[in-house]
């Protein structure tokens, strides 16, 4: 997630230790998510890019997020939290980790309280790509393609729009991510490092977003989305 | 004859003089579906196995050794498909039943002669089909009456009837029944060879629940448990001669023992919810392979609640990162051998090897006499060729060695021609591809997204790469592994 390498280089750690770190920062912002009435959250953790990074570093990261999902799962169930994933398509994903991404999923399916997203492996222009090819293999008359139908063929389509995007440690690009979702999004920049980021910087970015002014969606419960990565 | 069924069957059929034997409102209709049938089936097994021909034809020709749960799943599926509503699908069943009994003939290793269409033969498994279902409604405490009995009975011969033109080889009654299974029991039945071994490996190998999938070691120890009590049950329920001359003892507390079990599985039948309880529901369950078709499953919910349970067990017990790469991935020329080609479990490769997978297939798509009769041919040119080319010390059969030394030779033109046919007859609809429907007949599981199949339609040449590749000992497929290496 964003900063973790700065985060690491900034202790002289490795920056696998800045992956071990992020995990405080993942839980606690579920946490305030949940607790502030958040029905959707989504969290990037690995984009179709982050392949290209140093095999040791991917190795490290795939084991991080195997333990997590086995060490938070049951909470994550008790709590009401459906949880989903999006994109996990590539065969780098080792059987066992999607195994228990399946677990997770298949765990979680029914709950409602807040729906969890991670993205994990995901690209936002692929996602357009697989829709596109999802209207073409339905045999869908090129005038009854809308924005409204077009959505439908996009990975878990009931999924509403993106309200708030929160990408941590100053950046300031899209990278890929959920691209046809965040048309309309807010966008807050935090400086902090994703491994330091903690439920008041959540509850901060909240308040930046409720004193804009939207023209589209609502703002009586705001949905949010946290940027990682 | 009366038509009166006990009211503990079905308060349903008790009035219902229908004049169809078979078909929805028979007794064998219910309990057929009922998931106390598995019993009957077991202990009809048995009883068959001790039958010399029986047996012969088991040794020679049966997936039994290797594959014991293939068989009992394949008597339940037939025996429901004889039942079926629709008459037509009885006479297809009956056919299909008659043209692989007429496969199946020879002499064994002690020269004596087997023919499984011998009708004496056919009236016995019917027999013992009949006796078991008896048994089974005794022991569960709900003995039938005499109407009962007799209505069970004249099923039963109506049932043997669609298979043998001349109504069969059975007493007419039910009085002279008894004294001929009497007969069977005192003078016909031996200690056979495979009694033995479907004793000792058929509660051995129960498939593992969803639950314990991925759980082999904790499965295991469970079924080492009650695999014996099981194995305990079936024994203390044959009949006392029998059980003497096999050599098996009684066992202390085995009476309670089978009165708690039959009479649970009627307690179950009777308190739980039907879908629950019927026997192919808990098939299914057992079938690790299996996955619901989308529509239609009365048990989504339950099957929900167990796929629940088994993701959290999953996730709460520690697996490995790494899975041993050579266990899942890459399996040795050998393991190919003994878990794929060799069916019947001698360590030979043999024509009823090769056979036994053409029936597996043909019994899962229930194909007509045209489309089995080309599936055979195929798999008989393949298995010439095979004979020709890996057969080294010319015995008429490969082993293990033979096989491992010449892999190469295993895509051969013939094997290509089996996959070609394999995918004209499983592409039901003649529009060459498998779509999902088609796919699901053949190997009973959903699409297999990982490998890659998104558009939900296998084209004829991906079909026979990924079958060429499978029977090549090249590449994992579970879909494959389900059809010819699982129990």
């Amino acid at each position: 997630m964003d900063g973790n390498g700065r985060w690491a280089a900034q202790r002289s750690l490795p920056r696998t230790a800045g992956h071990q770190a992020a995990e405080a920062a993942v839980i606690d912002v579920i946490e305030a998510a949940h607790t502030a009435g958040v029905e959707w959250l989504s969290l990037y953790a690995f984009s179709t890019e982050n392949w290209r990074r140093p095999a040791a570093e991917i190795d490290v990261l795939l084991r991080l997020v195997r333990r997590a999902i086995r060490k938070h799962a049951l909470s994550l169930h008790a709590r009401g939290v459906r949880c989903r994933f999006l994109g996990v398509a590539d065969p780098r994903i080792p059987p066992p980790l999607a195994r228990d991404i399946a677990d997770l999923m298949a765990l979680t399916r029914d709950n409602r309280r807040m729906t969890l997203t991670v993205a994990f492996d995901h690209g936002g222009r692929r996602d357009i790509v697989e829709a596109a090819r999802s209207l073409i293999r339905d045999g869908v008359p090129p005038e009854q393609v809308t924005e409204e139908s077009f959505a439908r063929h996009l990975p878990h389509p009931d999924m509403p729009e993106v309200d708030l995007v929160i990408r941590t440690s100053g950046e300031q690009r899209i990278s890929n991510f959920m691209l046809w979702q965040v048309a309309y999004a807010e966008w807050v920049f935090p400086e902090v490092l994703w491994p330091d980021f903690r439920a008041e910087h959540f509850w901060e970015c909240l308040d930046v977003y409720r004193r804009r002014d939207r023209r589209f969606g609502g703002v009586q419960v705001p949905t949010a989305t946290g940027k990682g990565a | 004859m009366s038509n009166v069924a006990p009211a503990d069957i079905d308060d349903g059929i008790a009035s219902a003089a229908s004049a169809d034997p078979l078909g929805p409102g028979s007794m064998l209709y219910d309990l057929s579906h009922q998931v106390r049938w598995g019993l009957v089936a077991t202990r009809a097994i048995v009883l068959e196995a001790a039958h010399p021909q029986i047996d012969a034809a088991l040794i020679t020709n049966s997936t039994f050794v290797a594959h014991p749960w293939r068989r009992l799943r394949n008597t339940v599926l037939s025996t429901q498909r004889m039942v079926n509503p629709d008459e037509r699908v009885r006479r297809r069943e009956a056919a299909r039943l008659n043209r692989l009994h007429a496969r199946i003939t020879g002499t064994d290793a002690e020269g004596r002669p087997f023919n499984a269409a011998d009708p004496e033969v056919r009236a016995w498994v019917v027999a013992t089909m009949f006796e078991s279902t008896v048994t089974m409604c005794r022991l569960s405490g709900e003995s039938l009456d005499g109407p009962a009995l007799d209505r069970l009975y004249s099923e039963f011969l109506a049932l043997l009837a669609l298979m043998e033109p001349d109504g069969g080889k059975l007493p007419p009654t039910l009085r002279e029944f008894w004294p001929y299974y009497e007969f069977m029991i005192e003078e016909r039945l031996e200690n056979t060879e495979t009694v033995h071994i479907i004793l000792d490996r058929l509660f051995a190998q129960v498939p593992a629940p969803p639950l314990l999938r991925d759980r082999p070691a904790a499965w295991a120890a469970g079924r080492a448990l009650a695999g014996p009590v099981a194995t305990a049950i079936t024994v203390a329920s044959l009949p006392e001669p029998l059980r003497a001359r096999l050599g098996l003892p009684e066992l202390p507390g085995a009476r309670t023992l089978i009165h708690t079990a039959y009479l649970s599985t009627r307690l179950a039948t009777r308190l739980l919810p039907e879908a629950w309880t019927r026997l192919d529901t808990v098939m299914t369950m057992l079938d690790p392979k299996y996955a619901p078709a989308p529509d239609g499953d009365p048990l989504a919910g339950l099957r929900r609640g167990a796929a629940k349970a088994g993701a959290l067990f999953r996730l709460l017990t520690p697996s490995p990162m790494t899975p041993p790469a050579d266990e899942s991935r890459l399996r040795s020329a050998s393991r190919f051998f003994s878990e794929v080609l060799d069916q019947t479990g001698n360590g030979y490769l043999d024509w009823p090897d090769v056979a036994a997978m053409a029936r597996e297939i043909a019994t899962r798509l229930d194909l007509d006499a045209q489309d089995e009769d080309r599936l055979f041919t195929a798999f008989a040119d393949w298995w010439r060729e095979l004979q020709k080319e890996l057969d080294t010390d010319g015995d008429g059969r490969i082993s293990g060695q033979e096989y491992a030394a010449a892999t190469a030779a295993m895509t051969s033109s013939a094997l290509i021609r089996v996959a070609e046919v394999l995918f004209d007859v499983t592409d039901a609809d003649g529009d060459q591809t498998i779509d999902a429907r088609e796919y699901r007949a053949l190997f009973r599981t959903a699409f297999d997204h990982d490998a890659g199949d998104a558009d939900e339609r296998l084209t004829r040449a991906e079909f026979v790469r990924r079958f060429l590749n499978f029977m090549a000992g090249r590449g994992h497929s579970d879909a494959y592994e389900g059809l010819f290496a699982q129990s």
